[in-house]
């Protein structure tokens, strides 16, 4: 069964200790906090930093300010673009849900970076040795029956770890009974094909100005590699198509010439 | 032209400005390139998570992809189309677009994070992947385009027998030359159809696969041209005008009908063209100023038929395949980036280095093989 994480974004209160969690679990160094003017902090995620929250101001129509705190990491699809890019196979979608990626096998071309259509992906790129780094979904902890370390560490319930048609119902049953809360769509459900990362959260991402920061809703609820796949599946047939044609047009170009010359020839003897 | 040459340097007579500025160039290429394997690409490029593909994937792989098309258009017109009257230009073609794909396999090297596994995608198969399938393809055209120079080179040294052995199987190389190429010059611009949302509406359309093909036998038949017009200059030859205004003659109906795929397409996706922003500037300087001026211009017999003309035709044609490749790689994410790139000085001083190695062995190849001898041409 594929797990997936429920993200119940009105929950969170931006402590920060599933980021906290994340680098431990990881072994991913710390950064250093600046100032900036957003309380997000770190500004970006990076090849040292998987998970982190987005915190939002918005005034609701009443004039009123309300927080929001959108976690970010690794969506997981269900048809990963980057899965489809790779061209060594490096990045897969394992049945389990998380989307794993294979340190041995990768050439670091980065087509995987511009092909995630959430901007996932991250390059070390200050190693002379550098491999893509991202959030693991913690397969490794799955693997010996854990929950992953931003969930366990969560205080606030704001993550919920499961089964993702259980975590789907969960999803409608909370937006159902508290439809003032939620805006009324599961994040994950559907986009670019359903992700295993699914959000709650109070108003939509257009109106939190995150849909160029990672939480596109342009996507459509096609995978974007499908495009890559629907381009292979017709390579065969263009390579077959163009072979023969060329083959073909060599020998009736060439029967043409020599019938040309030939008849030139008769002409000639003709006169 | 065969006959030894005894200066550790290539050119006519003393060192000329030109072959300084190139020997220099190298020079700093070769530290550059050390400094960008042993620090790693942060330290020396200005490309990021945001900016993951910069100059070297713009220029040395994509660009340089599609101005080597010569060897296989070219190839295509004189095997194929039986248009005999091409064959002088066939050899230059080849050479030239031998040089481009080299710098695509070694800009590559230096772009790959781990260079050491460029081989992977032999043995580790994604078949779902277009760049699984650039890279498979770019991989046997290389040998293809390897065997022909080293057909051009066993005439230089008379191995008969070799010769009548590729020429037997010629048309195999030529068919499947032209095959690899039709799927990796259009699969390179698939490579774009997996983010059309990032993308500028201009060039994010679901037809830039067959865009790329057409625009890379564009910037092959421009090369050509380039190429001859050039080295006729520089190594003493008699200009071969009249077969380069009938080849101006295909460039221009090649580009009509590149312009006329492209309007239709910007048309049929319902696109915003008339806008006044930065990625609208290098759109239209691409379509009118590359596009269809060229077009235009090679109408005119005068333009045809004039040296000067065919600079200036092919020029513009050539580049405007360049400006489309960064348009496509570069331009295109600038509404959607919040930070903006700009390459290092160590990313441009390798890039002008492979040029500058691509110029020097162009020189080899011109005084040590038989790139112009007709006598000796692969016959069918």
């Amino acid at each position: 069964m594929s797990k997936a994480i429920l993200i119940d974004t009105t929950k969170c209160i931006g402590c920060r200790a599933c980021q906290v969690a994340c680098k431990s679990w990881n072994d991913l160094k710390g950064g250093k906090a600046t100032f900036s003017e957003t309380w997000s902090n770190p500004r970006y995620l990076s090849s040292n930093q998987f998970t982190r929250i987005i915190f939002r101001e918005i005034s609701s129509p009443d004039g009123q300010l309300h927080w929001h705190f959108i976690s970010r990491r690794c969506m997981h699809c269900h048809d990963p673009a980057c899965a489809s890019a790779c061209p060594v196979g490096a990045l897969i979608k394992m049945p389990e849900g998380p989307v794993v990626y294979d340190d041995g096998k990768c050439i670091g071309c980065r087509y995987c970076m511009m092909a995630c259509p959430f901007q996932i992906p991250k390059f070390q790129w200050e190693s002379a040795v550098p491999l893509v780094r991202k959030c693991t979904f913690c397969a490794d902890r799955q693997a010996i029956n854990l929950a992953p370390a931003c969930v366990t560490t969560c205080p606030t319930g704001t993550l919920l770890f499961g089964d993702r048609p259980e975590l789907l119902q969960e999803a409608h049953r909370r937006i159902g009974a508290q439809p003032g809360r939620y805006y009324p769509e599961v994040y994950g459900e559907k986009i670019a094909g359903g992700t295993s990362k699914l959000f709650l959260t109070a108003v939509s991402f257009e109106e939190l100005g995150l849909t160029q920061a990672g939480f596109r809703t342009d996507l459509g609820n096609t995978p974007q590699g499908l495009r890559g796949r629907e381009w292979m599946s017709k390579v065969p047939y263009v390579a077959l198509a163009v072979g023969g044609l060329a083959v073909g047009l060599h020998y009736m170009n060439k029967r043409r010439a020599e019938v040309h010359a030939g008849e030139r020839q008769e002409d000639e003897n003709d006169g | 032209m065969a006959e030894k040459i005894e200066k550790w340097y290539p050119g006519e007579g003393k060192l000329t400005t030109g072959w300084a500025i190139i020997y220099v160039i190298l020079v700093l290429g070769f530290v550059s390139a050390c400094a960008r394997l042993f620090l790693g690409l942060g330290a020396t490029t200005n490309l990021s998570d945001a900016y993951p593909w910069g100059l070297w994937v713009s220029f040395d792989i994509l660009a340089g992809v599609a101005l080597a098309g010569g060897g296989f258009t070219m190839a295509a017109a004189i095997y194929i189309f039986n248009l005999k009257k091409f064959e002088p230009l066939l050899r230059p073609a080849k050479l030239s677009a031998f040089l481009g794909y080299m710098m695509f396999v070694v800009g590559l090297f230096f772009d790959l994070g781990q260079p050491w596994r460029i081989w992977h995608p032999l043995v580790m198969w994604n078949p779902h992947s277009v760049l699984f399938e650039v890279s498979w393809c770019v991989m046997l055209y290389t040998t293809v385009l390897s065997l022909d120079l080293f057909i051009i080179g066993l005439e230089r040294y008379g191995k008969q027998s070799w010769i009548k052995f590729f020429r037997d199987i010629y048309l195999v190389l030529v068919v499947a030359g032209i095959m690899l190429s039709t799927l990796h010059q259009s699969s390179l611009g698939a490579l774009f159809l997996l983010m059309p949302q990032k993308m500028s509406d201009l060039w994010a359309s679901g037809a830039i696969g067959p865009l790329f093909f057409t625009s890379a036998v564009i910037g092959g038949m421009s090369v050509v041209t380039l190429e001859s017009l050039i080295s006729a200059r520089v190594y003493k030859r008699k200009q071969e005008l009249g077969i380069l205004s009938d080849l101006g003659k295909g460039l221009g109906l090649v580009l009509l009908v590149y312009f006329a795929m492209k309007v239709t397409d910007l048309y049929a996706r319902g696109v915003t063209v008339w806008v006044w922003d930065k990625a609208h500037f290098f759109f239209f300087v691409e379509l009118f100023g590359t596009v269809a001026l060229p077009a235009l211009l090679l109408c005119f017999k005068e333009v045809r038929q004039s040296a000067k003309g065919l600079y200036w035709a092919a020029g513009l044609a050539a580049f405007g395949v360049v400006l489309n490749r960064f348009n496509v790689s570069l331009t295109s994410y600038g509404g959607y980036r919040q930070i903006s790139y700009f390459p290092s000085f160590i990313e441009i001083i390798i890039t002008l280095a492979m040029v500058a190695l691509g110029i020097v062995i162009f020189d080899l190849g011109m005084k040590y093989l038989p790139i112009y001898k007709s006598e000796l041409t692969v016959e069918h």
